[in-house]
């Protein structure tokens, strides 16, 4: 018995493929609905971070797309694209909150509208 | 489809746990709406695992709806809930619904690196600045949410628009839709060429299958041969490979040396044996898991196509971490400073400019004492 479940976990250890039936369309679909519930969070919420935080959500709709041609072309350009993807979030979420931060020190609220007479 | 453990089983288990867990956590009481969603979900499940017993082959398919759920509930949750602690918690959850549906699209290396840079590293840099940049809580407001939280901008104007880009998006994606190739074919694409630059990752597979007699497909002592002139003329001499089946261009490695004997686009492969015999070994033999894994293919494309990005990747984040350093530095006039001055102008009579505006006084950073407060 453990003999065959080893054997199983070593042979069988490959990802079930996915069956016919989820097409590519199911996930450009589930990649832009994140991507349009990204962009009405941004406009629509008031909170600087939460702003923000939506801009993540459309990097990973965009990321989802990506993975998910790459897959549909059998080709790894897009795998290796989803980590330039990821480079371009983590420098995006580090300058975003050093400003937030600077903004906050400055008028005490993280209100987007605050900021709106933005000069020069 | 095979696995170590029915999945069933597997989902039975973690029911249990979740149940454990709930019964051992300190202090629930059974409120109804907790009882009443502790029956959907459990009604939920028992559907899931229904069409999972039903149709064992389309459990990748019903995964793929569980995570898009949870991902899209999860999402929406980011962009609703007030609190925005628990705006970037359902974040986290969404990044793992997502690198759930990487695992279903194949794409194993990315999956875990979305967690560990995503949940590990950004969403821990969004929490701290959360917790920073919050309005300490005063004593009649403890537990009041601050206004620009509760309040949203523009809901109906930016929901519609969200929802036409959605619309116009979908539409016009459903008219180039297709099914999803197997990944089995991944062994007849280009990227597969490059297994000849991978002889290890093919002798594991190969020591690991065995044909349809039981027999191992690689014997202990055996190994790849090298494409080199020796093997052709061995081969071609024991007639077991026609000479035109022999790539025109000698499979070499980038050093330049010849690279191992196996040409996916001809379909075949050679086995050196420990007695200096070599045998070749037809497409129709190999292994169904014999292709690039996905961590390999990954590297190829980086490394091998786009060497420049990488560097350029690298500047971007230095750069980044270098202004995030600048930009935090910066000394800012404190709260008290700024409120003084905008009493002083209110009091002078002048008229209603932003006196909080972006030029209020800025004070250089002196070198060593930019971070103290003043």
């Amino acid at each position: 018995m453990a003999q065959a479940l080893a054997a199983a976990a070593l042979g069988q250890g490959a990802f079930p493929e996915p069956v016919s039936g989820v097409t590519l369309y199911h996930y450009l679909f589930v990649s832009a609905a994140l991507f349009a519930l990204g962009v009405i969070g941004f406009v629509t919420r008031r909170n600087l971070i939460i702003m923000f935080l939506c801009t993540e959500l459309m990097f990973q709709a965009a990321g989802l797309a990506l993975i998910a041609f790459s897959r549909y072309h059998l080709h790894h350009t897009g795998s290796a694209f989803v980590i330039f993807v990821l480079t371009v979030a983590a420098a995006e979420a580090a300058m975003a909150l050093a400003l937030v931060v600077l903004l906050f020190r400055r008028r005490q609220t993280l209100d987007g509208t605050q900021w709106r007479q933005l000069r020069g | 489809m095979q696995s170590v453990l029915n999945p069933i089983l597997l989902y039975a288990a973690c029911a249990l746990g979740g149940v454990g867990v709930l019964v051992a956590l300190p202090g629930r009481r059974a409120s109804p709406y907790a009882v009443g969603a502790v029956l959907g979900g459990a009604a939920l499940g028992l559907v899931f695992i229904g069409l999972g017993v039903a149709w064992p082959d389309h459990l990748p398919n019903l995964h793929f709806y569980l995570f898009a759920t949870i991902a899209l509930g999860c999402s929406l949750r980011v962009i609703t809930h007030q609190r925005p602690v628990y705006a970037a918690l359902y974040f986290v959850l969404m990044i793992l619904a997502t690198s759930g549906l990487y695992l279903i699209l194949s794409a194993e290396f990315l999956a875990f690196a979305l967690v560990i840079v995503y949940a590990g590293a950004i969403l821990i840099t969004y929490l701290f600045v959360i917790m920073l940049a919050t309005e300490s809580p005063t004593q009649e407001s403890a537990e009041l949410l601050s206004d620009y939280d509760r309040q949203s901008r523009d809901p109906l104007g930016a929901t519609l628009a969200g929802f036409v880009l959605l619309a116009g998006l979908t539409v016009l994606l459903a008219q180039g839709s297709a099914g999803l190739p197997s990944a089995a074919s991944l062994a007849t694409t280009g990227d597969d060429q490059k297994l000849a630059l991978v002889p290890a990752q093919v002798e594991r597979t190969l020591a690991r299958a065995r044909d349809a007699q039981g027999e191992r497909l690689l014997q202990p002592g055996e190994r790849l041969a090298i494409a080199d002139d020796e093997s052709r003329d061995a081969l071609i001499a024991a007639g077991v490979l026609a000479p035109e089946r022999w790539p025109g261009v000698r499979p070499q490695n980038p050093e330049g040396a010849p690279a191992y004997a196996i040409s996916p686009a001809e379909g075949w492969l050679v086995i050196a044996g420990s007695d200096g015999g070599r045998r070749v070994l037809e497409r129709a033999q190999w292994p169904a898991d014999l292709s690039l894994p996905n961590t390999l293919g990954v590297g190829f494309a980086l490394i091998d196509e786009h060497p420049g990005a990488i560097e350029i990747a690298g500047v971007i984040l230095l750069m980044a971490m270098l202004g995030a350093v600048v930009l935090a530095r910066k000394k800012v006039e404190m709260d008290e400073a700024v409120k003084a001055m905008a009493a002083a102008h209110e009091r002078s009579g002048g008229p209603g400019v932003d006196v909080l505006g972006m030029e209020g006084p800025y004070v250089e950073p002196g070198v060593g004492q930019g971070g103290r407060p003043a």
